[in-house]
Formats: structure tokens, C-alpha cells, sequence
């Protein structure tokens, strides 16, 4: 077995003491109403842990999340109520519904994009609240149980629900802790912040999600098992379903900071204290202070430090020095293709088969009967103006578009259909008109998302990914975040990642885009070498001056169809292309100037 | 009447304009061509308000624009259409024509505008109850230019109108910029990949390629030299 | 069941559908012209109702008169929320983060509304006292509440006022061009922000009015939003997010369902049958059930 890499454990040192933190406050604290708000600081910040996975790391922001909640009291507390059944059991049986609702949930609800999924997540604990009512459970008193209390998590020593309640913080914690060390946790990271870029290397995007919601409904049914028993007493479907439940959890999230693991404890810490001594000294007078408390948080953090106390703080920390800045060495020689297990493929024989593609829009016709073949070790161009269905055309090919008819073969195999993550991991790779770049994530960490394609663990991953950056000549700037790059090192870096996938084809949309001269010479010859390591190229390209140079055959596009597929220098004295750049009466007019 | 003066203007991390300097003078018909990604369409919302600059100044008229939104820039006159054309897709024909003329100075003299915008496209007046969303490509980008024509401006800003359209369409939109050209007292800067179409009916040019000028001048020198098809074709 | 009973659960469902109808297109307004959902939308609604109610307890003003009277301030109170809060949260940015934020700042906002409400007035539910609450036409075997009825009149002349506004006015027509393509909005002179302000206060004033409508038969209670800020978001889906006569036929809708669901479910499931609806409608059509998709993606 492979040693678990030291920086992964240096990660638990904080999560200890905090815990330390939570024994000390547990044992000195003395009067009964203390323990209360430090065992609600506690269920609040595993609360918030458990929203975090979902909505903080994967980037899907939930309104329902206190459904998982609500299952994980109802459950336990209705066993204990039919069956007597020991609540140390029956937080289990809540938990594992609460895992199954939220597969049951993730799976209609992740087709949704944006606000719609925002609403589709409000209905969840609306639809079971009324349920509850609907079944007769309005009220669900805890029954007592006075011989064995323990068995049946009823304490007369406040201590005992702080130690529970600690512990679920604790196991949430480290959930968290391997969340954002583990290859899961770079995938949901990348899907947040560019779900298209994510899928095209390589990362199941809807696999990824759905694992997602599932690890966060556990920790939120067990606090809200823990919730009813220390706190609750007699479970409500508006303690526990209700929007309060949600509106504490965002609040502790959001004031603390999302998508670490450190702002939901943060914000609880100070939140829950905050609320809780106003409500005991002026709430008799005032009620509905604690919900005025939230809702100025939720406003005041929006409009002021929406990224949250934790990452406000961070920012104050003298910034890691960043490596030497300046333009890579350019290195030499060609970039070897790794097969990843698959079997090579004779030079110049059919490597992508296109056959009869094409795609509408609304009665746009943007892709018409496309067919052509890539053959391997080729660098071919597609080439054609504005309009011509260049991108179309990749989408197609990679899997972001389906093809109304036609079909796209890889490797004698048809690829249609597939999620552009299984074409990535089937070896084809491709980069963006527009870098598409995971800007909260460093420059290693943006390649180590293709990595992760063929390595299960971040240390190799890292080791994979150096590599490609390496090949590229950007490993220099391995610690920066993509927004300190210079437009041609993004490309470089998009391309690494690419890279870092192992793939055999790659296809590359305007890598020259933006770019000055010198850039274009640089990716230029990258291109190249990548070539000769046996990798296939496949790019589109407008600057035609570089394009002639660097490829091998051209394909030339116009309104979707294919007009001309040739060697360069054929292709850009034909006719049918020169019109479709300049226009017909450019042709004429050439013709004109010679004559 | 236009003077731009080392504009520089970046997104997304690429830097789509790197200190283009260009004039237009009243009255005049200047286009500007080069390949795609030049960074044409950039250079025609930065002087209609449409993106941030991130260097270089823009005056019209001698006052500084560079710092106005697009709607303030719209009310001195300038009216801009947009590549992609950018109708309103839920609203009529003869509702957008109307949005055309919001601008104050515009609105009164609605009946005329769509008189003028009617001779010049039947075709809009025959539809002019139906959706814009639900024209045609050629008819969104006749009613793109009638919606520009309708705000009665001093200069005409007029983004990529041949684009993705058929060769006959692409024939009569350019007839109708000449006619434009010819009845109105309007100052056009005008954005084309199609060089020749572009030359002709201009006074001046100018080349653009990746985000800078590499090229300026009259109409027959620009025709007659051969770094414009170079720009595009690297041959 | 007699063919008499299911006419007067339609007529029922469709009346209390009207006011449904008249919430809802303020909440479709300003999610198509700013593309933000206002989670606060029904405590507005709620103010609305309050205000009605100390115009009829303490001038004597009939709740019918009332609620126009709430259009004004709510007017102004809509431009102001938009002008010092959500002016921050609109505009450009990651559109997932800026969304996040807009849904956060709006359901803070709501909690500090029903919260201070429930402070100063006490959760004490109030009532309107009128001759007509009480009673009803009689057309034929059908009766209908003459409050619902007045209520449900007022509703349909407001939202014909709207719909006259958006059509017929340039302003109205500006605010439709913003919400299509406000770019190029932009480049016809029409200040896009400033229409998000107009959307805004026009959308708050129509969600009041139509609070002081439900006014006259409904108890009056800090917390009434709850029940109504969803019913507005599944009337909103329902008729294709932002598209406003889609919002208008999706109150109606919710109305009829609710009241069509008391024949086969019982009565604690009312909402169950509306908010299953609106699950299916997202999973099955999200452009709404009537409307069709202008554009690709």
C-alpha cells in the first residue's frame, strides 16, 4: 500500500485541535444554557459542513438541503416512537434514507441548470413538510424512557449531547478534510467553477455531483437525529423541515465562507452565540429578533465580504512568493505520447471517422453532411470563416453536441452519444476558443484535473501533471493562479491539461487566437512537437499564414459544409476557398490586378 | 468626428486590442477589414460603449466618450449595429423599429424614419406585426440596420452585417448601405471581412489584425495592395 | 359528481387565481427584465396587506381602494430596495455567483421584513371587517364570494394595465427590449439599469396591490409570505420564467389546481398537487407550459 503523503496528514493537526478546542469548552463550561449554545454551535457547523459539500465544493447551490435534515430527525425519532427501536440504530437507518433521498433527488434535479435548479431544491422540503402533516407526525414527542436512558440517547448531563454533537462535527470534518484532498475533491472544485471545461477533461460531471449530494445528506441526517434528541424534544415538521433550519445553515456558511471546510465552523462560532444571547436577553420582547439577526447577516455579507470571514482573512496573509515570472525556456524535442493502456495505432491509418455530420439549430443549418477522416500522427487543419461551424463541428466531436444525423467513429468504435467525459477518457482531448481555465485553482491544480483522468491519487496526479507542464515549459509557473498568466501561457497551460489526459487525438480551437507573433511561434511549435511524439492533431485556425505552415492536410468548411480537403498549398489557391474567406468579388478583382 | 487614440481593450485574459489609433471625419465612409479575430467587432463596441477600456481615449465631437455608458453614447448620436445582429427577438418588427428611435431627438421624427426604413426594406413592413425572433437571418440584419437608420444618427455604426448570411443576401445588404450611403447625410464606420465589398463603398480603410493596425488608407491603395490578402490568407 | 359542484370549484379555483395571477406577474417582471428571483416578492405582499389594513382600521378606507392607494409608495419603496441593495448584486460576473448572491441578498432581505414585522406589529393575526366578505352572488347554483369577486375584478383591470403599459407605451416596450437583449438595448439609448429600477418598483407595487386584494379575505399575519412567495415561484415556471401573460395563466392555473385537488386529495394536500406540478414542469418543459423556445440553448 502506498503511504499516505505527508501534507494530507498535516491537514488533520487543525481538525484535532479543534476538537481539543470543543473538549476544553465542554468540560469548563459550567451553567446548562452554555452547553446549549455550544452544543447549537456544534450542530450548526456540521449543518453547515454538510451544505458545504454540495453547495460549497460542487458549486450547486441548494435551498433544500434541510430535507436530508428533517429525514435524519424523523426517521430515528419515529422509529424510537413505533418500534423503540435505540436511536443509536435508528440515526442509521435516518442516514442511510437521507443518502437515498438524495440519490432519488440528485438524479432529476442535476439535468437542471442555474436558477432552475435553485427552485426544483425549494420543493423538496416543502413536498415532505406537507407529507408529515398529511401523515400525522405535526408533532412527534420523543418518548421517555427512564431505565435505560443511554440506549436510548437521553442524558441528564448536558456534556453528553456536546460530546455528541462534537463527534458528528469531528466525522464531518474529516469527511471534508479527505473531500478536498481526494481526486473527488479537484473534480467538484472544477465543475464549480467551469462545469464545460471539467467534462471535456475528463471529470463525469453528473457522477461527480451526485456523489456530492449523497456524502453531504449523511452528516445532515445525523445532525439532525442529534438536533431532536439534545434540542427538539418533540420534532415539528417546521423545526426540522422549515426555512429557518436552511436560513441558520447559509448563514453559518456564508458569514464563515464557502468551500472550506474552516467557514461553516468559523461562522457557527460566531453566529450561533451571537443569536442565541440575543434571543435570551431581548427576545421576550422582541421575537423574530434572531431572524432579523440572520437576515442582516445574509445582506450585510452579500454586500460587503461575499466570499466570508474565512477567505477575508486569508487574503491578509503575505501571499506565497511565486516562482520567477518570465516566458518558459522553451524545451526540445518531441512530447511522448503515453497510450495509457490503449493499443497503438499505425501511422497514417483512419484514426477519427466522420461520417455525413450535421447539425441544426432552429433551422440554422450549422453543420450540413460532414464526413472526413483523420489518420493518425496528422496535424490537420479546419479552417473556414466566421460562421463555418468550426466549433459546431468539435462540440460534435467531442460529445458537447449530438449530431442530428451522421456519426463520429474513434478508434473503429462510435462515439456519439458518449459523455464528453468518456471521450476524454477514451483518448480524445481538446482545448477552448476562449481558454477555459478553473480560475480558483493554481496552475498545477488546473492540469492535475485532466491528471486525475489516469491517477487515483493527488500525489501522483501532482506528479503527472508536473510533467505536462514540464513538456510544455511552464512549470516555473506551477503555483500561480491562471488570472497571473499572460494570454499565451494560458494556452500553454490549457494545452498541459489537455495533455495530462493522455490522450491520442487532440483537438485545439484557435489555439493562435490572441496571440502576438512571437506566441503564435511558440504554440506553433509546441504543436509540432506534441505531433511528433505521436499524438494527433486536429486544429481549427483562422490566421491561415500559420496554419499553412503547420499542417499536414487541410479540411475547409463554409455555411457547414465541407467545400475543399487537401494538402495547404492546394487548398488555399483553390477557388471555392478564397471566396468563402473574401468573398466572390475579391476573386474578380484579383483577377482584375493581374491582368 | 471620431477619434480614437491608442485604444487597448482586454477580456477574458486576451487582450483583443493593443493601442488601435484610427479617424473618422464627418461625413466620411471608413471600413475597417482584416481576418477573424482581428479584433474588429472589439473596436465597435469599445466606441459604442459596449465594453471597458482598458487604455487609450475615444472623443467624438471633441468631448471624451470613453467613460460614458452605451445608452448616454446612443443619445449624442451614435447608433451602433451589432454583429449577431441583436434584434429583439419578443418584440415586432415595428416595435423594435420604434425602440430604434427612443433616443429623444430620434422619437420625434419617428413617422419619417419609418418611411425611409420601409422604402429601403419592403419586406419589414410587410412583417412589421410579426416577432423579430421569428425573421429570417437576412430580414433580422435589414431590420438590425433599420433599427440603427431610425435613430436618426450622426454616425452609423455598422458590425459584420454579412455575416453568416447567403451570397444573394449578402448582396442586397451591402445595395442597401449604398443607398443609405447615398441618401442620408450619415457618417459610417463600417466592420467587413469582406475586403472588396467593404473597399468599394468606402472613402477610407483600414487593416486590422490581431488587435492592431497594420495597415491604412484610401480605397484604390488598399485595393491595390497585396498585404490585404496576405492578412487573410498568409499568401 | 354532479356537473353543478366541479362548475363551482372551477369558479372558485379561477377567482382566488386571479390575485394568484396578479402577484405573479410583478415576480415574472422583474425576473424578465433583471433576471434575479426575489425571494422577498411575498413579504412586499405582505406590507401590502398591512398597509391596506391600517388604511381600512384607521381612515376608514374600503380595502378595495386601498389597495391601489399601497401602488405609490411600494412604487417608490421598489426603486429604492433596487437603488441601495440590488444594484450591487446586478450587472457583470460569474452569472452562477452573481445568481447566488441575488437569490441570498433577497432571502435575507425577507427575513429581516416578516422578522422586524412580527417585532413591531406582533405575530397577532389582524382581519379586514367588510359587508362583502361575508357574502355572495348567486348566478344560478353558483356562488361566488362578492370579496373574491371584487378582488378577482380589480386583479384582471391591474394586469390589463400592465399588459396596455408593456405594449403600448415606449417605456414599456424599453423595459421589454432591456429584458431581451439588454446590450443591445443599450446601444438604442435606453438605460438598462434604470429599467431594472422601473421593473423593480413596478413589481413590488403590483405584488402590494394585489397583498391589499387578498386583504379582504385573508387573515393578516407577519408570516403569510411563506405561503404565497412559492405559489408565485410555481406560477412563475409554470407560465416560462419571465414571460408575464405565461405568469398571469399560471396564478389562474395554481388557482384551479388548488381547488380541483380538494376533490380527489384531502385537504392538507392542496399544495402537494401544486408543487409536484411544478417539479414536473421543470424536469419536463423549463420553458413553461405554454411558452417555446425563441433560441437555441
Amino acid at each position: 500500500m502506498a503511504a499516505v503523503p505527508a501534507s494530507r496528514l498535516r491537514g488533520l493537526a487543525p481538525i484535532g485541535l479543534v476538537v481539543l478546542l470543543g473538549l476544553v469548552l465542554t468540560f469548563a463550561l459550567g451553567e446548562r444554557y452554555h452547553h446549549r449554545v455550544l452544543t447549537l454551535v456544534f450542530v450548526w457547523a456540521t449543518m453547515g459542513l454538510s451544505w458545504n459539500i454540495i453547495s460549497g465544493y460542487a458549486g450547486q447551490t441548494s435551498f433544500g438541503h434541510q430535507a436530508f435534515f428533517g429525514v435524519g430527525a424523523y426517521v430515528t425519532v419515529l422509529l424510537i416512537v413505533g418500534f423503540r427501536l435505540t436511536p443509536w440504530l435508528g440515526l442509521m437507518v435516518g442516514t442511510v434514507a437521507a443518502v437515498v433521498a438524495a440519490a432519488l433527488i440528485g438524479f432529476p434535479t442535476f439535468r437542471l441548470a442555474g436558477i432552475y435548479f435553485a427552485l426544483a431544491t425549494l420543493a423538496y422540503p416543502l413536498i415532505l413538510r406537507i407529507f408529515m402533516d398529511f401523515l400525522g407526525y405535526q408533532e412527534v414527542a420523543i418518548p421517555m424512557v427512564r431505565d435505560r436512558p443511554a440506549l436510548y440517547m437521553q442524558f441528564t448531563d448536558p456534556r453528553a449531547y456536546d460530546l455528541l454533537a462534537l463527534a458528528a462535527l469531528a466525522g464531518t470534518l474529516l469527511l471534508s478534510h479527505w473531500i478536498e484532498t481526494s481526486r473527488l475533491g479537484y473534480a467538484l472544485r472544477a465543475l464549480k467553477e467551469n462545469e464545460q471545461a471539467a467534462e471535456a477533461s475528463g471529470v463525469d460531471t453528473f457522477r461527480a455531483k451526485m456523489i456530492a449530494l449523497m456524502l453531504s445528506a449523511a452528516p445532515a441526517a445525523v445532525i439532525g437525529a442529534i438536533y431532536a434528541h439534545a434540542i427538539l424534544y418533540v420534532v415539528t415538521p417546521d423545526a426540522v423541515f422549515g426555512v429557518l433550519v436552511i436560513v441558520q445553515t447559509l448563514v453559518v456558511c456564508l458569514v464563515g465562507g464557502v468551500g472550506t471546510k474552516w467557514g461553516p465552523v468559523l461562522g457557527a462560532a460566531i453566529m450561533v452565540p451571537m443569536s442565541e444571547t440575543l434571543d435570551a436577553t431581548i427576545g421576550d420582547r422582541l421575537p423574530g429578533i434572531q431572524g432579523v439577526v440572520y437576515g442582516a447577516a445574509l445582506v450585510l455579507v452579500m454586500l460587503f465580504a461575499p466570499e466570508g470571514i474565512y477567505w477575508r482573512l486569508r487574503a491578509l496573509l503575505p501571499a506565497r512568493r511565486a516562482a520567477p515570472a518570465g516566458a518558459a525556456a522553451a524545451t526540445e524535442g518531441p512530447i511522448a505520447a503515453d497510450l495509457a493502456g490503449r493499443a497503438p495505432v499505425v501511422r497514417g491509418a483512419t484514426l477519427m471517422d466522420v461520417r455525413g455530420v450535421s447539425k441544426a439549430f432552429l433551422g440554422l443549418h450549422a453543420l450540413e453532411e460532414v464526413s472526413f477522416t483523420v489518420r493518425a500522427g496528422e496535424i490537420l487543419g479546419v479552417i473556414g470563416p466566421n460562421g463555418a461551424g468550426k466549433t459546431t463541428l468539435f462540440n460534435v466531436l467531442n460529445g458537447f453536441l449530438s449530431p442530428d444525423q451522421g456519426e463520429v467513429r474513434y478508434r473503429d468504435a462510435r462515439i456519439t452519444g458518449l459523455r464528453p467525459s468518456a471521450i476524454c477518457r477514451s483518448g480524445v482531448g481538446r482545448t477552448f476558443q476562449v481558454v477555459r481555465s478553473f480560475p480558483q485553482m493554481t496552475v498545477l491544480e488546473n492540469v492535475m484535473v485532466g491528471a486525475f483522468v489516469h491517477e487515483t491519487t493527488p500525489h501522483r496526479a501532482r506528479q503527472r501533471a508536473l510533467a505536462a507542464l514540464a513538456s510544455v515549459g511552464l512549470e516555473a509557473r506551477a503555483d500561480v493562479v491562471p488570472s497571473g498568466l499572460t494570454t499565451p501561457d494560458l494556452r500553454l497551460m490549457e494545452l498541459a491539461r489537455c495533455l495530462a489526459t493522455a490522450p491520442d487525438l487532440i483537438l485545439l480551437d484557435e489555439p493562435l487566437a490572441g496571440l502576438a507573433r512571437d506566441g503564435v511561434e511558440t504554440v506553433m511549435a509546441l504543436v509540432r512537437r506534441v505531433r511528433d511524439g505521436g499524438v494527433t492533431v486536429v486544429i481549427i485556425e483562422h490566421t491561415m499564414y500559420a496554419v499553412v505552415q503547420l499542417v499536414d492536410r487541410l479540411v475547409v468548411l463554409d455555411h457547414g459544409r465541407r467545400v475543399a480537403e487537401g494538402l495547404p498549398g492546394e487548398v488555399v489557391r483553390d477557388p471555392a476557398v478564397i471566396e468563402a474567406y473574401l468573398g466572390k468579388r475579391w476573386l474578380r478583382h484579383v483577377e482584375g490586378l493581374r491582368t | 468626428m471620431l477619434k480614437v487614440s491608442g485604444l487597448s481593450v482586454a477580456y477574458g485574459g486576451l487582450q483583443a486590442l493593443a493601442g488601435v489609433s484610427l479617424e473618422v471625419a464627418e461625413g466620411e465612409f471608413v471600413a475597417i477589414v482584416g481576418p477573424n479575430g482581428a479584433g474588429k467587432s472589439t473596436l465597435m463596441k469599445a466606441v459604442a460603449g459596449g465594453v471597458s477600456l482598458a487604455a487609450g481615449s475615444i472623443e467624438y465631437r471633441g468631448q471624451d466618450i470613453g467613460g460614458l455608458p452605451s445608452h448616454a453614447r446612443a443619445r449624442l448620436g451614435i447608433a451602433h449595429v451589432p454583429e449577431g445582429r441583436k434584434v429583439f427577438p419578443s418584440l415586432t418588427v415595428l416595435e423594435n423599429l420604434e425602440m430604434g428611435s427612443y433616443r429623444p431627438a430620434a422619437r420625434r421624427r419617428r413617422a419619417d424614419g419609418l418611411d425611409t426604413v420601409f422604402g429601403l426594406f419592403p419586406v419589414l413592413r410587410e412583417r412589421r406585426d410579426q416577432l423579430a425572433g421569428s425573421l429570417s437571418g437576412g430580414e433580422q440584419q435589414m431590420l438590425a440596420l433599420g433599427r440603427g437608420l431610425m435613430a436618426q444618427p450622426d454616425l452609423l455604426l455598422l458590425d459584420e452585417p454579412s455575416q453568416g448570411l447567403g451570397p444573394r443576401i449578402v448582396e442586397g445588404i451591402f445595395e442597401a448601405i449604398a443607398a443609405i450611403r447615398k441618401s442620408h447625410r450619415v457618417t459610417i464606420l463600417l466592420v467587413e471581412q469582406r475586403v472588396v465589398e467593404a473597399l468599394e463603398l468606402c472613402d477610407r480603410g483600414y487593416v486590422l489584425e490581431t488587435g492592431r493596425v497594420v495597415l491604412g488608407g484610401d480605397r484604390e491603395t488598399l485595393l491595390a495592395d497585396p498585404r490585404v490578402q496576405h492578412a487573410y490568407l498568409g499568401t | 359528481m354532479p356537473l353543478g359542484d366541479l362548475v363551482q370549484y372551477v369558479v372558485t379555483g379561477l377567482l382566488v387565481g386571479g390575485v394568484y395571477a396578479l402577484m405573479s406577474i410583478g415576480l415574472a417582471l422583474i425576473f424578465g427584465v433583471m433576471k434575479v428571483v426575489n425571494f422577498a416578492q411575498g413579504d412586499f405582499m405582505m406590507l401590502g396587506m398591512y398597509l391596506t389594513y391600517f388604511l381600512a382600521v384607521g381612515y376608514g378606507v374600503d380595502p378595495l381602494l386601498g389597495a391601489l392607494l399601497t401602488i405609490p409608495p411600494f412604487f417608490v419603496l421598489g426603486l429604492l430596495v433596487h437603488r441601495t441593495l440590488l444594484v450591487r448584486v446586478t450587472g457583470g460576473g460569474n452569472p452562477q455567483r452573481l445568481m447566488d448572491a441575488q437569490l441570498i441578498l433577497t432571502l435575507g432581505l425577507s427575513l429581516i421584513i416578516t422578522n422586524a414585522t412580527t417585532m413591531i406589529l406582533t405575530p397577532m393575526p389582524r382581519g379586514i371587517q367588510t359587508a362583502y366578505a361575508t357574502q355572495a352572488f348567486a348566478v344560478g347554483p353558483i356562488l361566488m364570494n362578492q370579496a373574491r369577486s371584487y378582488a378577482f375584478l380589480m386583479a384582471l383591470v391591474l394586469a390589463g394595465l400592465v399588459y396596455v403599459f408593456l405594449t403600448r407605451t415606449d417605456v414599456g416596450k424599453a423595459l421589454r427590449a432591456a429584458a431581451d437583449e439588454p446590450e443591445a438595448a443599450g446601444y438604442q439609448g435606453i438605460d438598462v439599469r434604470a429599467m431594472h429600477g422601473l421593473a423593480f418598483g413596478v413589481g413590488i407595487a403590483l405584488v402590494a396591490a394585489a397583498g391589499g386584494l387578498l386583504a379582504t379575505y385573508h387573515p393578516i399575519e407577519p408570516t403569510v409570505a411563506v405561503n404565497f412567495i412559492v405559489l408565485m415561484f410555481v406560477a412563475v415556471v409554470l407560465g416560462g420564467l419571465g414571460s408575464i401573460p405565461g405568469a398571469f395563466a399560471g396564478g389562474l392555473v395554481i388557482g384551479l389546481v388548488q381547488s380541483l385537488t380538494l376533490l380527489v386529495l384531502p385537504f392538507q394536500l392542496q399544495n402537494a398537487g401544486v408543487f409536484i406540478a411544478f417539479l414536473l414542469v421543470l424536469y419536463l418543459r423549463p420553458q413553461g407550459l405554454f411558452g417555446q423556445r425563441l433560441r437555441a440553448v
